[in-house]
């Protein structure tokens, strides 16, 4: 990716007057870090930046962007928003215009073709991480870390991210402009994260997750993060009735996680963003990844990619075979 | 005293006689867990990702039981004592600073029952994590404050050091296993600290952030640092000095309790009013209400800042948002 190239074109959008802000990446403030940032101006585009780092789902921002209320006598903000995106966040913008979540004139879409990015922990553990923001690039088919003008290579297999190892869409699926040459999808190989779980039997699988959710501390940080997880009135937030206590035990965030999976499923589009913000590392993708492999394989659909397809979940068809009613 | 680390597995099964938690590793991070007798804990850690807090103030605590339709409550029982294993300055430091606002208004019984039945043996850093600025904070890699007793790595053996009566009593119970600390072990103490703190690479002077705080309270750096915030509530619970709670009663059947449980001030509904009107209607808000609490209202009311710089909320913010970075841009523009 041409950094300057990205920064220009940036500074020129977000400049136009129909635009109200610009979502993109800037480095990070310590170690394996990127940030999501807000440019409002030319000369903000200077930070962006686009790396190994920039796994953040940015697509998340446009449902969660804050409306207050309009004082009496002003027009409300109708300027666009303009976004960078991935492969996977454009994935989340396309479910987002399936389900009418946002509106595709009130966006510019600024795609980024994405080689994949590492996941933090294991570029830990090849190298510590530091206090002071790291370097990271793409090189020669993996990953560089520029230190001090000295470059380490690091072994894609090593330290790239479950989520990317397994994308089949690196390439902006919606954009309005694209940023440089989309590249070359790569070979998917067998998940094996949902492999090893749907060979253990019920039992063994029941106490897996009774170890993983056990430990969850309902921050609320996937469903946060998760581009898809935008209903204004989620019912975890609901006292009156309280479908979900509020107390933290398995039992309550067990119900958590599925009501969760199964709103996301035949919608998740497998950006491992609820498992990335996970503060206890549950393996949420495995969860969503298994509904999602569901609905590929029984149904032949993949969300995320037709700007024109039917919600799968609210779509009822009078020849559905129905085999499971008995 | 000291106690050499070939006896490090005689002096846990000797604490784990009782109630023993200490850190264990699973899936790549820590936290604290009841060590079983048989079982050796291994203190190679930075830090739990959960802090100590949740030992002493449980994210989910009953208050009493009762049943619908009955007048009688059961009341918790007595509680049991607890050794808490290896617990970082910081952590210790921020059970003290917490205790003070349990000691308030009134004295809360659960938090104040469960510190005074637990013995806190804190352990000295070697190797500070990457977002660690505790001495910017007043803490160090080897405070004692909120500690019973204190240990020191230093190398072959630990150093012990008693910080209060409890620690003293835990010392006396295994004194067989300890040896006395020789002339040249306070020296080598502060050698291994000062090479632990020269470790620390960030942090920010807060000198004049208390004071200066109401004066930034219309300032753009509360809204461009929370622009990109997820309204999460990692930064809150991972935090340990972040103490609210939300009172709740459940009901199962006619069987009922009420209880207690961790709340965030980063929550939408934490301020929210039953009329719909909300004080802190967004993120901004929020944000600039978590960092006027630790470093402005607590201030004014304990003074002390309530923040020990563990980094907990930078190294597992989402979304990176950094309150040494807000510190910074705060200082800034006093």
């Amino acid at each position: 990716m041409d950094l300057e190239k990205l920064r220009k074109t940036a500074a020129e959008i977000v400049s136009r007057e129909d635009v109200k802000y610009l979502i993109g990446w800037r480095q990070g403030t310590f170690g394996y870090r990127a940030a999501p940032c807000f440019v409002e101006d030319a000369a903000g585009a200077a930070e962006l930046t686009f790396s190994p780092l920039c796994s953040a789902n940015l697509a998340t921002y446009l449902t969660l962007a804050e409306k207050l209320p309009v004082p009496r006598g002003k027009e409300p903000d109708s300027r666009k928003t303009a976004l960078l995106v991935k492969g996977c966040d454009s994935r989340a913008v396309v479910q987002l215009l399936v389900e009418k979540g946002v509106k595709r004139e009130e966006l510019v879409i600024i795609g980024c073709p994405c080689p994949g990015m590492v996941d933090r922990a294991l570029l830990a553990e090849v190298i510590p991480e530091e206090s002071a923001p790291a370097d990271l690039k793409w090189s020669g088919g993996g990953f560089v870390l520029v230190k001090n003008g000295l470059e380490t290579a690091l072994p894609r297999d090593r330290v790239l991210a479950e989520q990317c190892r397994l994308c089949r869409h690196p390439n902006p699926v919606v954009s309005d402009i694209l940023l440089g040459e989309p590249v070359q999808p790569w070979e998917v190989g067998p998940d094996g994260g949902v492999d090893e779980i749907e060979a253990k039997d019920v039992a063994d699988r029941w106490d897996y997750w009774e170890e993983q959710f056990s430990r969850c501390l309902r921050c609320y940080a996937c469903r946060n993060a998760c581009p898809l997880c935008y209903c204004k009135d989620c019912i975890l937030d609901r006292l009156n009735p309280t479908w979900i206590n509020r107390a933290v035990n398995f039992s309550e965030n067990t119900a958590y996680h599925l009501a969760r999976a199964f709103h996301l499923a035949g919608r998740c589009i497998e950006c491992g963003a609820c498992e990335r913000a996970c503060p206890a590392h549950i393996p949420l993708g495995k969860l969503n990844r298994k509904l999602a492999r569901e609905v590929r394989d029984q149904y032949g659909f993949e969300p995320g990619l037709d700007a024109n397809a039917e919600p799968f979940q609210a779509a009822f068809k009078p020849d559905d075979p129905e085999e499971f009613i008995l | 005293m000291l106690l050499k680390k070939e006896k490090w597995s005689a002096f846990t099964q000797a604490l784990a006689a009782g109630r023993l938690w200490a850190p264990v590793k699973q899936d790549g991070a820590a936290r604290f867990a009841p060590v079983a007798a048989g079982e050796t804990p291994d203190l190679d850690y930075d830090n739990t990702t959960v802090p100590a807090k949740t030992l002493v103030f449980p994210q989910t605590e009953t208050l009493y039981r009762y049943r619908l339709g009955q007048t009688a409550m059961e009341l918790p029982g007595p509680g049991e004592e607890a050794v808490l294993l290896g617990v970082r300055p910081c952590d210790a430091r921020a059970m003290e600073m917490v205790e003070k606002l349990f000691r308030w208004d009134v004295d809360d019984p659960y938090y104040l029952k469960r510190r005074a039945l637990t013995t806190v043996v804190g352990l000295a850093c070697k190797e500070p994590g990457a977002n660690c600025f505790c001495p910017s904070v007043g803490g160090g890699p080897a405070g004692a404050e909120g500690m019973d007793l204190l240990m020191v790595d230093l190398g072959d053996a630990y150093l012990l050091e008693t910080v209060s009566g409890k620690g003293e009593a835990l010392l006396e119970g295994v004194k067989d296993l300890l040896e006395a600390a020789g002339p040249d072990a306070a020296a080598h103490k502060e050698q291994v600290v000062r090479e632990a703190a020269g470790k620390i690479r960030r942090g920010v002077d807060p000198a004049g952030v208390p004071e200066g705080m109401p004066g930034l309270w219309e300032h753009p750096l509360w809204g461009q640092n929370a622009a990109a915030c997820l309204g999460c509530g990692t930064c809150t619970y991972l935090c340990p000095t972040c103490h609210c709670f939300d009172i709740q009663d459940e009901v199962e059947g006619f069987d009922a309790r009420r209880c207690r449980m961790w709340d965030s001030c980063m929550f939408a509904e934490y301020t929210l009013h039953t009329s719909g009107h909300n004080p802190r209607p967004t993120r901004r808000e929020r944000t600039r209400n978590r960092i006027n609490h630790k470093y402005n209202y607590f201030v004014q009311k304990f003074g002390v800042i309530a923040c020990v710089g563990c980094g907990r909320c930078v190294n597992l913010c989402p979304v990176n948002i950094d309150i040494i970075e807000i510190l910074r841009q705060a200082k800034e523009a006093l």
